[in-house]
């Protein structure tokens, strides 16, 4: 029963369960235990599955460990090797408590899920106090068609997980506010750290290495701001500041890049030098040497600023490079030749968009048949009696005709009857006219029905959302569902529709609350109906 | 000095009537050249807005805004935050008045992160609320346009292929702090067939000409508030729709408004299934619109419908998209000297004081340059044509 693959990680002789003597196997998902001579395990179980492990006090003869699942079965495994059976079951213990809180966490974290969701949206606790405290249908149900929604429409996780990308002037950003008394107050929020971290990886691992065992994180931040390092002139001093070495291996990285070069053929970065123009034109100016001791003072700063800059710029881009794919860019952010020529994607810089003449989108064309039909909608067909043109040109002569002399007879237009019941009905409080009696049914019911009534509606509106997703039919798993729904509409009717029909009717509210609950359902049952017949039809 | 004066009109009424100002000005002779070239280019579309051209009436657009520290200028009034959110509101209502059957959601970035303020949606009342309350937000950070995009696009790739996917940028930072190359996301958008628009608030950005050019959208950088309203009612009409974009027949809900009384022998009072959640909306009633598929009732349309899903809309809501499909052909221009007759405009009947007049070429009707953009922008259609009782 042990597979071979199973990874043992303690094996413990001498172990007696119901007075049989066998050995205790840990493994790495699982505890088993065999029988003294036997190879298979009688005795087996999943970490994920123990609630919990107990050992008898230290006082007692029998050395023991007990198991309890989360079933409730409890399993008492008994150490009885006579030198070392307190070291074995301490052992035990010790891997146990190391490994079951892994496996508990696995098994929790959804339970924790819907939990949370059923708290934060009180709504959903309606809907599933309805649906599965009374059985109308299945929590499995219940929460695998939730699941399933919540995990496409839900932007939480998202949001909790956004890469974000190094600003450059992160440094800068921090500013330092003097508190006062000849100090100033460095403001830091995780996201400054992280950026600090990812640009510059020299310091990361010297916060590994020193927090917290040599210092505190408020320490280390205080001597970072501290050290010359962040600040500009970087004078070494001595190497008593933890972050000289991080001046020196930053050093030796911008000494790598600068012989890397730039491999962009369209730019030549070294016939690009500092010309002045004021001490006359044509006067040829020193080359700029190399060599420390012939440089001013301001000089040589200038150049240390310049150097920090453009070392921050190409740790920030590597950063960024790292992080995502670099594929596209070459190395530490620079355009290679080849993927400059060879990508279409960027167009050459040698041709300037802005002086192109401007490309119109192309465009479909609509291809309307009868496009006056837009204007005023279908028209029945009608047969017609006319046959010739001429019959249609006499008959709007004669209409005209008509119409010129028309004399009206007033008292053969409208019966008096009709008359009245029209203006009655158009007056206010008339048939067509009772946009006003909402307010009325509101307080006509009161409020506890209503909120029964509106979740009844919520819990119905679920229901029938499963329902009608089914459609159209076209899998047997859609076969299964369509039919396990109308079984739990039928259901909720009978325990949650009818109840609440007779609980108003006892209170002698003369209203049909629950008539449109039941033409939706209704409408459901003729559909399920309609498809079941044409299945039937097809299968014949 | 006579600046003094003149600033102060230009705060109190500056934006309303620029041109004003600039009479004063003597070296703001380029302002009034912008003016003209702006003038000239809505005249252009005017001009252009003709053919049959097959267009992407329904539209799933997300708005981006930058919440970044440097929408807290103050060159726009009271400053660039609140004047945005401002204009933002009366496009939302504009937006839904001509796409009827259209979704919008917004989304905002500041901090280097991406946050949706509201999801997809047809109503407009969810968006203008939320833009209300996002005045008070505080501008920190950098924007995110990758990060924005993303969001956007974990949406969008879901919407079926008829409809047109679109983003509307509205950046106003010159930087954008994103995690990964912006590159490859440009990729990712165009083999979406997502079209990227951007209002830019501050200048050109090479990045968003770039982003705007390999999408098929269009960049504008705004010179004052008017133009700024100007360019986001550019995007209320529908775009053209690209020749790769499916057609298919979409099945829709047409109900009919019912209203019954409490006298009626089967009169049933009901809830609409879009408010069942909350209490403020209308209780029980006897009135609404059923889907003719399921039954349910809702108060308000278009909504697609909770139940079963099918988009229910009233036939008002699709022919006030007609227009677009049936645009107003453009008038002849001629100069006001070539008119014999007394010189008014059809429309409103005042003098004809411009130089240019327009003429309808099926009544040949004068209209003055305002009525003649009025009428091309709003009515779509000529006052006089249907007035009169020609049979054609």
């Amino acid at each position: 029963m042990a597979s071979l693959s199973e990874e043992v990680l303690l094996v413990v002789k001498k172990v007696r369960q119901r007075k049989q003597d066998g050995t205790l196997y840990l493994m790495a998902e699982r505890i088993a235990w065999g029988p003294e001579g036997k190879d298979r395990f009688t005795v087996s179980h999943l970490y994920a599955d123990i609630r919990c492990q107990k050992i008898s006090p230290d006082g007692k003869a029998k050395i023991q460990l007990q198991l309890i699942l989360h079933t409730g079965e409890s399993t008492t495994f008994h150490f009885s090797n006579e030198s070392s059976a307190l070291k074995d079951r301490d052992a035990a213990k010790e891997l146990l408590q190391q490994l079951l809180p892994k496996f508990k966490k696995k098994a929790n974290k959804e339970l924790e899920e819907k939990n949370r969701m059923l708290q934060e949206d009180p709504v959903l606790f309606q809907l599933y106090k309805d649906l599965v405290v009374s059985q109308v249908i299945s929590a499995d149900e219940f929460w695998a068609n939730r699941l399933g929604d919540m995990n496409n429409s839900d932007p939480t996780p998202y949001n909790n997980k956004q890469d974000v990308g190094i600003s450059g002037a992160f440094l800068a950003d921090i500013r330092p506010q003097t508190d006062g008394c000849n100090g100033l107050r460095y403001n830091l929020t995780a996201d400054i750290i992280e950026s600090i971290f990812r640009t510059y990886p020299a310091v990361k691992q010297k916060y590994g290495e020193n927090v917290p065992h040599n210092l505190t994180e408020k320490e280390f931040w205080t001597r970072f701001f501290q050290s010359h390092y962040f600040h500009r002139d970087r004078i070494n001093t001595g190497t008593q500041d933890i972050f000289s070495e991080c001046a020196k291996q930053d050093e030796k990285g911008l000494k790598s890049m600068v012989v890397q070069g730039v491999k962009n053929p369209l730019v030549d970065l070294l016939s690009l030098e500092d010309k002045t123009l004021d001490e006359g034109y044509g006067v040829s100016t020193t080359t700029p040497s190399t060599s420390n001791a012939n440089r001013t003072v301001k000089e040589s700063s200038n150049a240390a600023i310049i150097k920090r800059f453009n070392h921050h710029s190409a740790m920030v881009l590597a950063a960024g490079s790292r992080k995502g794919q670099a594929a596209q860019m070459g190395t530490r952010g620079i355009l290679t030749s080849s993927s400059l020529l060879l990508n279409p994607f960027f167009s050459l810089a040698i041709e300037y968009e802005d002086l192109q003449r401007e490309n119109r989108l192309k465009t479909v064309a609509l291809n309307l048949k009868k496009s006056d039909r837009y204007a005023h909608g279908p028209v029945p067909l009608q047969s017609q009696h006319y046959t010739t043109s001429q019959d249609i040109i006499n008959s709007v002569n004669h209409i005209r005709h008509e119409m010129v002399n028309y004399k009206p007879n007033l008292t053969q237009v409208l019966s008096s009857t009709a008359a009245s019941s029209a203006i009655t009905a158009l007056s206010p409080g008339g048939v067509l006219m009772m946009t006003g009696t909402q307010q009325a049914i509101n307080q006509m019911i009161p409020t506890e029905v209503q909120g029964e009534l509106k979740h009844l509606y919520a819990a119905a509106g679920e229901l029938l959302r499963h329902f009608w997703s089914c459609f159209p039919v076209n899998s047997p798993f859609l076969e299964e569902k369509v039919m396990k729904m109308k079984t739990n509409l039928e259901r909720f009717q009978m325990t949650k529709l009818c109840p609440f029909q007779e609980k108003i009717q006892r209170q002698y509210l003369s209203t049909n609350l629950t008539g449109h609950l039941e033409e939706m359902l209704q409408t459901a049952y003729s559909k399920f109906h309609v498809w079941q017949t044409r299945r039937m039809l097809r299968k014949t | 000095m006579d600046e003094e004066p003149e600033r102060a009109k230009r705060w109190e009424g500056g934006y309303e009537r620029t041109w004003e100002v600039l009479k004063e000005d003597e070296s703001g002779s380029l302002k009034a050249t912008v003016e003209d070239i702006l003038f000239q280019s809505k005249r252009k579309r005017v001009i252009e807005n003709h053919g049959q051209v097959r267009l992407g009436m329904m539209r799933h657009l997300y708005v981006l805004i930058d919440c970044s520290r440097s929408m807290e200028d103050q060159d726009l009034k009271p400053n660039r935050l609140a004047s945005t959110l401002k204009l933002m509101e009366a496009f939302v209502d504009e937006y839904f008045d001509q796409n009827p059957i259209s979704q919008v959601g917004i989304i905002t970035t500041k901090n280097k992160r991406a946050e949706k303020l509201t999801d997809l949606a047809g109503n407009p009342k969810k968006h203008i609320a939320a833009l209300k309350k996002a005045v008070d937000t505080l501008c920190v950070g950098e924007p995110s346009l990758y990060n924005s995009l993303n969001l956007a696009i974990q949406t969008l790739k879901h919407m079926p292929g008829h409809t047109s996917r679109e983003i509307l940028i509205i950046l106003s930072s010159l930087t954008t702090c994103d995690p990964a190359s912006i590159y490859e996301l440009i990729k990712t958008l165009k083999s979406l067939k997502v079209r990227v628009s951007v209002i830019g608030l501050s200048a050109e950005v090479r990045v968003c000409t770039v982003l705007t050019r390999e999408t098929g959208g269009s960049y504008h950088v705004i010179l004052d508030e008017s133009h700024f309203r100007e360019l986001l009612m550019l995007h209320v009409k529908p775009p053209p729709a690209s020749s790769s974009s499916e057609c298919s027949l979409i099945r829709m809900g047409f109900p009919q408004h019912t209203i019954a009384s409490l006298t009626d022998q089967g009169a049933k009072p009901s809830f609409s299934m879009s408010h069942l959640d909350n209490s403020s909306g209308p209780g029980l009633s006897l009135e609404g619109y059923f889907c003719p598929q399921c039954h349910a009732k809702y108060t308000e349309l278009p909504v697609e419908c909770k139940v079963c899903g099918l988009t229910l809309v009233l036939a008002p809501h699709l022919a006030r998209s007609f227009h677009h499909l049936f645009p107003l052909q453009a008038f002849t221009e001629s100069s006001v000297e070539e008119l014999q007759e007394d010189r008014f405009c059809q429309a409103c009947q005042g003098e004809l004081k411009d130089k240019i007049i327009f003429t309808c070429p099926s009544c040949r009707s004068v209209f003055c340059v305002e009525c003649d953009l009025f009428i091309h922008d709003s009515l779509h259609c000529c006052p006089c044509c249907i007035h009169s009782q020609s049979t054609s």
